[in-house]
């Protein structure tokens, strides 16, 4: 190896790092380490000062590599790569050692601690000296989206990119527009008219001229890569014969939505045997019909609310479908409404009244004499028909939480609050485009807390509740969101690939094919011509899977190689 | 004077690194025992790594990945999950005690459950003592 | 001894010979060498003894081809001796060069190789307790035995190395190209390769030079043992769940196992560059493994037996881990 220059910077960061490890002793046993010319500590190495000091050092000591020891890189890797640029060496020649979170926040022995810092920042100063330049580049970004799933978040997506002047494809599986929120008559908090909403939207949508409503329609096969997708869509022809079409694309929105729990699985509830009860969206459709009856005609004296259909629920889904305790206020509401007289009595286990307004609601269905009942999650009512002599259809027996009494809730009525549930084409869905699931089917995001509408494949945004349940304002939001974002990419017109990718040496691949099924970006593809296996870098996301599989070593991963991995082994054992 | 297992561990980026680096947000204590190197997945993770690992010395190995089903590369971890029963029958036949080299999948969320892992896994080798390893090979060389 | 002949060696170390048979196995090829060589010490074929070695001048040989590996201290003393007295060492062979098929002993600790050996075993007269000793008395002689390592070394673990010839043996084409390329390296009519190359081998994985096709859907329910399958000759033997080192082996033997229905067992060892062909090839055949649950693939790798031998059959001493830790 050539002559290499190596600046260490270890940082104090006041004395998080420096209340229990000796920096000082670092730069002692670093300074012995092959090629390192500079080694020194700073208070605070992220601030202005501490990076004018390594730009500085840079420039007076002709440094060719950086070592930071400090925080942890996911925090501040991109900070001291630019304080790299900007002194004129390539940001790739950057190696932090994290001996804050993983070493002086979690050791309190000052000599452990000092002695694995030690070892972490050897392994840095090995790997670095193994580091190679690396350039990010741009490739095309086509402006043109396609949205997978024509309900309100479908839509609302696809009016901001369509408004900035690009060209939305809105595929939806179904003959209209609208998705769940068409089943539906009002929505909480604010009683709003969920027709009225959507007639706003649709009628946006069809009317607009860069937006192409393909109804009836799926898509089949995504191709290709961020800004470079062509999208295979089965339609219908004029005559009713299926017939494909390919878009072209640079991002895909995936708002498919959710589908219901199946009530029938719960057989205590009796839904499917007893004939008045019934799902929450079966009400809805009595609600935008306007008449509120028994499946015998009569108009119900009593109507009983449960919550917590199939969520919540070990058995059937742990999670909480968090739009049905608001919904369910609303049926309150609807059914004093449609049956002025009628007693409403509201099953829950808790109230998730979270957002905006909903605290308010739930004080204003007490008002309107709403009986709550409480009951513990597990230990579920049980609904039962009544006997001849009863004035009521059935009985629902709770062991009610707040009176410690078991009570029996006479009903004509029973509206079981149906939870959300993960479509059974997501698994189809989620392959298609590449994204991943999780546990319960929604569709993850590249963040939770930080990224909530793109995914782990680029380009590729989730948005509404496919994504996890959710209302209509945060499905929105999401929506609205993921344009936002794509837009942001749009605007600029080219979008850059990420430098760190695998590449294979043509060299050294035999044509084994042991790597072609590995990449689940399918960035991989076989020259029969050439017999040699090939990285579509623009694709690859670095993830290493096919170069350790590699069985010639023939594929290397940029700033992950075996090289630099292996000095990092023998660092921190030294 | 305690013997203090010297274990390399290797974490992806995603889950467990970020998983250990929430051990350090939240001020958990742990064994300091592990010397971490990261890697984007566990998919990167060569076989060879683990074994050049042992022969430089390290006591012990920690591999961790997301847990299956959620890997940011989709199924990076699997591919892990099927070399290790492989890499664990590799290493019984040469010798090296079960509990050396072990496979554990931590999420994002769960800095307890990396500090946990640290500690059992340090107890579990300094029980084993030393790796034979590096010494073995070296009083080989000795005898000729 | 003609001034103008090179002085060659050719030993055997811890080996089968068949290293040597390669080398006759070039035909009419050996008479070129008799031509161009005198060939001071060949036990397998010519009369000289270890004593016309010892009384040569350093970089007396201009080419020592050492075959087998080092099991014990009279293969490390004439690994020494060959090298001191050589101006090019050659390792031959996969004993050689990676340890072989004798470094398969390493996954044993020495006292089980030697009691299986000498005492319990079904062959051996019951109650025998004689085991060899590298010193005894016997009759007012003082008998020596060469000492048995406690491990099977490969050569440049011992000596430095210049080059070396891959295979089991290496096949008698490989071995005429590189005693060719050396003679000629020697006698300044071509560039010698760099030291420490791989000779008479090419640069890829053995799948380059395989006539079976390979698909791009690689995955396996389970592994057969080659005589459990009838296999379609046309196809990858890994597709089709015979395992095959072919993909994480050096190529130059011109296929003949995989050709002749046999999977490669890899003896050209790793493909350049590669540090371990054990780990390259556990990689490879759990990349093809069609499960993504932890009990399904135990399942599987039970159809499986014994893949530590598969994995580094001629690889045990170049592997990071040598040889069994077992206390």
């Amino acid at each position: 190896m050539e002559d290499l220059k190596i600046g260490v910077f270890i940082c104090n960061c006041g004395t998080n790092i420096a209340k229990v490890v000796d920096c000082d002793a670092i730069v002692d046993s670093v300074e012995r380490l092959p090629y390192v010319t500079v080694a020194r500590t700073y208070k605070y190495m992220c601030s202005d000062p501490g990076q004018d000091m390594i730009q500085a050092d840079i420039e007076e000591h002709g440094l060719d590599r950086v070592v930071v020891a400090a925080c942890s890189p996911r925090m501040h890797e991109p900070t001291f790569r630019k304080t790299l640029q900007k002194a004129g060496l390539n940001p790739y020649f950057l190696e932090m050692a994290n001996i804050r979170e993983q070493c002086s926040w979690v050791h309190d022995d000052p000599v452990a601690a000092t002695e694995k810092a030690a070892a972490l920042t050897a392994a840095a100063v090995l790997r670095v000296a193994h580091h190679e330049a690396l350039e990010r580049r741009s490739v095309d970004m086509c402006p043109n989206t396609l949205i997978m799933g024509g309900g309100i978040a479908g839509m609302s997506a696809a009016l901001d990119l369509a408004d900035a002047g690009n060209r939305v494809y809105l595929a939806e599986r179904s003959d209209h527009l609208g998705g769940n929120v068409a089943r539906a008559d009002l929505t909480a908090p604010y009683l709003d008219s969920a027709r009225d909403m959507l007639t706003e939207r649709v009628t946006r949508v069809v009317e607009h001229p860069n937006i192409d409503v393909l109804l009836e329609s799926q898509v089949r096969k995504v191709d290709g890569f961020v800004g470079n997708f062509q999208t295979t869509i089965r339609g219908k022809a004029d005559d009713g014969a299926p017939t494909d079409s390919v878009y072209d694309v640079g991002s895909i929105i995936v708002c498919t939505g959710y589908k219901e729990f199946d009530a029938s699985r719960i057989t205590h509830y009796g839904y499917g045997k007893l004939p008045n009860v019934v799902t929450s969206f079966e009400l809805e459709k009595m609600l935008r019909a306007g008449r509120v009856t028994t499946k015998e005609g009569r108009v119900p004296q009593y109507v009983a609310i449960i919550h917590c259909v199939g969520s919540r629920n070990l058995e059937f889904h742990a999670y909480c479908s968090r739009v049905c305790c608001m919904t369910a206020l609303k049926y309150a509401h609807e059914v004093k409404s449609a049956v002025p007289g009628a007693y409403v009595s509201d099953i829950y286990i808790d109230m998730h009244a979270f957002g905006k307004g909903m605290e308010d609601f739930y004080r204003r269905s007490s008002e309107i004499k709403t009986l709550f009942l409480m009951y513990e999650k597990n230990d579920y009512p049980v609904i039962r028909k009544a006997d001849a002599t009863d004035d009521c259809d059935m009985l629902i027996e709770v062991n009610e939480t707040l009176s410690g009494e078991t009570i029996e809730m006479p009903a004509d009525l029973v509206v079981l609050m149906v939870g959300m549930e993960a479509r059974e084409d997501s698994e189809e869905v989620a392959h298609l485009v590449n994204i991943s699931r999780d546990k319960d089917g929604w569709f993850i995001e590249s963040h939770p807390k930080l990224d909530p509408v793109a995914t782990t494949t680029d380009g590729v945004y989730i948005a509404g509740a496919c994504q996890a349940p959710k209302d209509i304002p945060d499905s929105v939001a999401q929506a609205r969101a993921a344009a936002a974002r794509i837009l942001a990419r749009t605007a600029r017109g080219k979008i850059e690939i990420d430098a760190v990718f695998a590449e294979v040496d043509e060299e050294k691949c035999s044509g084994c094919r042991m790597c072609n099924e590995l990449c689940p970006y399918v960035a991989i593809e076989f020259d029969p011509e050439k017999r040699r296996s090939h990285v579509i870098s623009a694709l690859c996301k670095a993830c290493g899977a096919c170069v350790a599989a590699c069985p010639s070593g023939a594929i290397t991963a940029r700033h992950f190689t075996d090289k630099q991995i292996f000095s990092e082994i023998e660092g921190v054992l030294a | 004077m305690t013997f203090e297992p010297k274990i390399v561990g290797f974490l992806c980026n995603w889950c467990s690194y970020t998983g250990a680096d929430l051990a350090g947000t939240s001020r958990i204590h742990y064994a300091p025992n592990v010397r971490i190197i990261r890697v984007m997945c566990s998919a990167r993770i060569d076989p060879t790594f683990v074994l050049k690992a042992l022969h430089d010395g390290a006591d012990g190995v920690l591999i961790c990945g997301c847990h299956p089903g959620d890997c940011h590369y989709s199924e990076g971890n699997y591919k892990m999950m099927r070399r290790y029963p492989l890499l664990k029958s590799l290493l019984a036949d040469y010798g090296i005690e079960d509990e050396r080299v072990r496979l554990e999948w931590v999420s994002a969320s769960e800095g307890q459950r990396f500090a946990d892992i640290v500690n059992d896994m340090t107890e579990r080798v300094r029980a084993l003592g030393p790796s034979p390893v590096k010494a073995a090979l070296e009083a080989d060389l000795a005898e000729r | 001894m003609a001034d103008d002949k090179l002085q060659i060696a050719i030993y055997w170390g811890a080996a089968c010979g068949g290293c040597d048979v390669s080398i006759l196995d070039t035909d009419e090829f050996i008479l070129e060498i008799d031509k161009a060589a005198d060939i001071r010490l060949w036990p397998i074929a010519t009369d000289g003894k270890y004593k016309d070695i010892e009384a040569l001048a350093d970089g007396d040989l201009d080419v020592a081809i050492m075959s087998g590996a080092v099991r014990n201290s009279e293969n490390e003393h004439m690994a020494h001796l060959l090298r001191q007295k050589s101006k090019v060492f050659v390792a031959y062979g996969s004993c050689a060069y990676m340890g072989g098929i004798p470094a398969l002993a390493n996954l044993v600790p020495r006292e089980e190789i030697i009691e299986r050996a000498y005492l319990n075993n079904a062959s051996l007269e019951p109650g025998n307790t004689t085991v060899p000793r590298p010193r005894t008395s016997l009759n007012g002689y003082d008998l020596k035995l060469p000492e048995f390592y406690p491990r099977v070394y490969k050569l440049d673990q011992v000596v430095d190395v210049d080059y070396y010839v891959p295979g089991c043996p290496p096949q008698p084409g490989q071995a005429q190209a590189a005693i060719t390329a050396l003679v000629q390296a020697l006698t300044g009519q071509a560039e010698a390769p760099p030291k420490g190359s791989v000779v008479g081998a090419y640069e890829r994985a053995l799948c380059d030079d395989c006539t079976r096709t390979k698909a791009e859907e690689k995955k396996v329910k389970r592994f057969y043992r080659p005589w459990e399958i009838m296999q379609d000759p046309e196809a990858c033997l890994m597709e089709q769940g015979i395992l095959c080192a072919g993909s994480a082996t050096r190529s130059g033997c011109g296929v003949r196992c995989p050709n002749s229905g046999i999977p490669c067992r890899g003896c050209y060892g790793p493909a350049p560059g590669v540090v371990d062909q054990g780990a390259k090839l556990l990689s490879a055949v759990a990349s093809i493994i069609d499960s993504k649950k932890a009990e399904e693939i135990d399942k599987i790798l039970l159809t499986l037996p014994d893949f530590t031998s598969f994995a580094n059959r001629y690889s045990v001493a170049a592997s990071p881990l040598q040889r069994s830790h077992r206390r």
